[in-house]
């Protein structure tokens, strides 16, 4: 009955206002940068050394790998607690009885974790360029570009399903630090997938990362030898796997929202 | 007045053992709270296995053969002895502050040679199955050769790697007193060895300011060790870099001391280090 006085909310807006929250929050304590591009920048400089003398291509690799590397890191730890704060700070219920749906609340948080750790890839990129001497030689540095904002929406896709789950375990932060290597690992930050034990393929590709980064790859570094199957399937399923998850993360917060209306107590840490 | 005085603080002195072991046992349940089993598991079995992993196998993509392999696997299976000693360590510091206990911690009567050895026990022992479980990792998953005659060796050098590491953790920590969180710091020593303490590569393949830099680290020594020890060098090699474990092990100890005694006179006078 009263859904009809409902003022309508604009989803968009919506996601814009999270997102600037976001912004203001990582302004006043930008902090959180730091711990997803330590890693990265140290990562991408062992691997700028390891691969020195292995063929100009491999500047492509370390500086693709660890740019990677931070947006994975950003979107594990930050998409992570993009419920978690709500937890936290007790304002899950009130957010949740709000007009405005929640997973376009928690899209806002997802998507600012992406730009920051595109602004953190950015940084790895810098550093490793400075000691490189120079930037790595790109066939098509405008498809390169593309894609590579691509990769950051699959990261996006598998930071909401995340956040989404997380709400549902008391591992989030196990499954953070301790399966943080693991992700790289398995995603192909720094190495194809293809030269991990067979066994670990299928699982590997179910997270989209692994998808597009494949794809990403095939278009940036010439002679490249990912999944046997190319450019295209590599592009087709990032594209299935991050519609995929969106619709799974839907289906979760939908989920989310009844059992926080119904039991009330997700909000228990 | 001044026998009640005396009779005063003798009633409540506590002796050094009972602080040290009354922090070794209670620190797992609050300051290091967040170590919960999983989370101590997952360091110990998990964290080397998919650390050397990633290594070995950029070394393989890199087109390194099986000595660079070899030397990226125990390079990485002693490195991730800073997880439990750097970054958990080092996260005590927050957890006191978080906790609220930190201004009674800093008025107690407390041993703080006690408090702090007793609070570095659990990541001391964590540290030492971590780099064990590594060095098998390495062994077996690796390639990695160790004969029987340089386990006695392997073994001291492990053992004093992990003290001097937790020396180091401890040292961090009294950094991380004065500042608002110790997340910034623990991450960037977490992973800074990597680089600098020829982890992935010899420390001579770096510029040289930047591997004098390295050997400032105790893990570059602890490392250096384990390398001789597998490597079955001579005793005099070996003994002169566990002293040099050994001496880095009794700076981190010394200045996180220090530190800590600064830090707190400090807190006594400002009242503000226990802010969080």
């Amino acid at each position: 009955m009263a859904t009809a006085d409902v003022p309508h909310v604009s989803r968009v807006r919506a996601t814009e206002a999270s997102l600037r929250l976001a912004f203001q929050m990582f302004v006043a304590d930008p902090q959180w940068l730091i711990p997803s591009m330590i890693a990265p920048v140290v990562f991408g400089l062992v691997a700028f050394e390891l691969f020195q003398g292995a063929g100009p291509d491999f500047l492509t690799y370390a500086i693709l790998g660890a740019g990677m590397m931070s947006m994975w890191g950003q979107t594990l730890y930050g998409s992570g607690w993009a419920i978690g704060q709500d937890r936290e700070f007790g304002t899950l219920e009130p957010t949740v009885q709000s007009p405005t749906p929640y997973v376009y609340v928690v899209l806002g948080r997802v998507l600012w974790n992406v730009v920051s750790g595109l602004a953190g890839g950015g940084i790895v990129y810098l550093v490793v360029l400075a000691v490189a001497g120079a930037p790595p030689a790109l066939p098509d540095p405008l498809g390169f570009v593309a894609l590579f904002l691509f990769v950051m929406l699959t990261l996006a896709a598998v930071g909401i399903l995340f956040s989404a789950a997380w709400v549902y375990t008391r591992y989030s932060g196990f499954i953070q630090n301790v399966g943080e290597f693991a992700f790289y690992v398995g995603t192909g930050c720094m190495f194809p997938v293809v030269i991990l034990p067979f066994w670990t393929n299928p699982i590997a590709l179910v997270f989209p990362p692994t998808w597009a980064l494949d794809a990403l790859r095939y278009l940036a570094i010439p002679g490249y030898v990912g999944f046997a199957w190319g450019f295209w399937p590599d592009l087709l399923g990032a594209v299935a796997t991050t519609v995929v998850y969106v619709a799974v993360a839907g289906a979760i917060f939908r989920r989310v929202e009844l059992h926080v209306l119904a039991k009330g107590n997700l909000s228990d840490y | 007045m001044l026998a009640h005085a005396g009779t005063y603080r003798t009633e409540n002195r506590v002796s050094f053992w009972r602080t040290f072991w009354s922090n070794a046992v209670i620190a797992p349940r609050t300051t290091l709270g967040f170590m919960r089993i999983d989370f101590v598991l997952g360091t110990i079995f998990i964290i080397p296995l998919m650390q050397m992993v990633f290594f070995v196998f950029v070394v393989q993509v890199s087109g390194g053969g099986p000595s660079e392999i070899a030397f990226t696997a125990l390079g990485n299976a002693v490195s991730t002895v800073t997880y439990s000693s750097i970054f958990s360590v080092c996260q005590t510091t927050d957890s006191e502050k978080q906790q609220g206990t930190m201004e009674h911690l800093l008025v107690s009567p407390a041993n703080r040679l006690a408090l702090y050895f007793g609070r570095g026990l659990l990541p001391i022992l964590i540290s030492l199955a971590t780099v064990s479980v590594g060095i098998a990792y390495a062994t077996f998953l690796f390639g990695v050769a160790i004969p029987l005659s340089a386990v006695p060796t392997l073994a001291v050098s492990v053992v004093l790697t992990a003290f001097a590491m937790v020396g180091f953790g401890l040292l961090l920590g009294g950094v991380a007193l004065y500042l608002r969180t110790s997340i910034i710091l623990g991450n960037i020593f977490l992973f800074i060895g990597l680089l600098l303490s020829g982890v992935n590569f010899p420390t001579s393949q770096l510029p040289p300011v930047v591997a004098w830099i390295g050997y400032g680290f105790p893990l570059t020594w602890g490392l250096a060790a384990i390398r001789a020890s597998v490597a079955g060098d001579p005793w005099g090699t070996i003994g002169l870099l566990w002293g040099l474990v050994v001496a880095s092990a009794i700076a981190s100890f010394g200045c996180a001391i220090g530190l800590w005694e600064y830090f707190e006179r400090r807190a006594l006078a400002t009242g503000s280090i226990a802010k969080f």
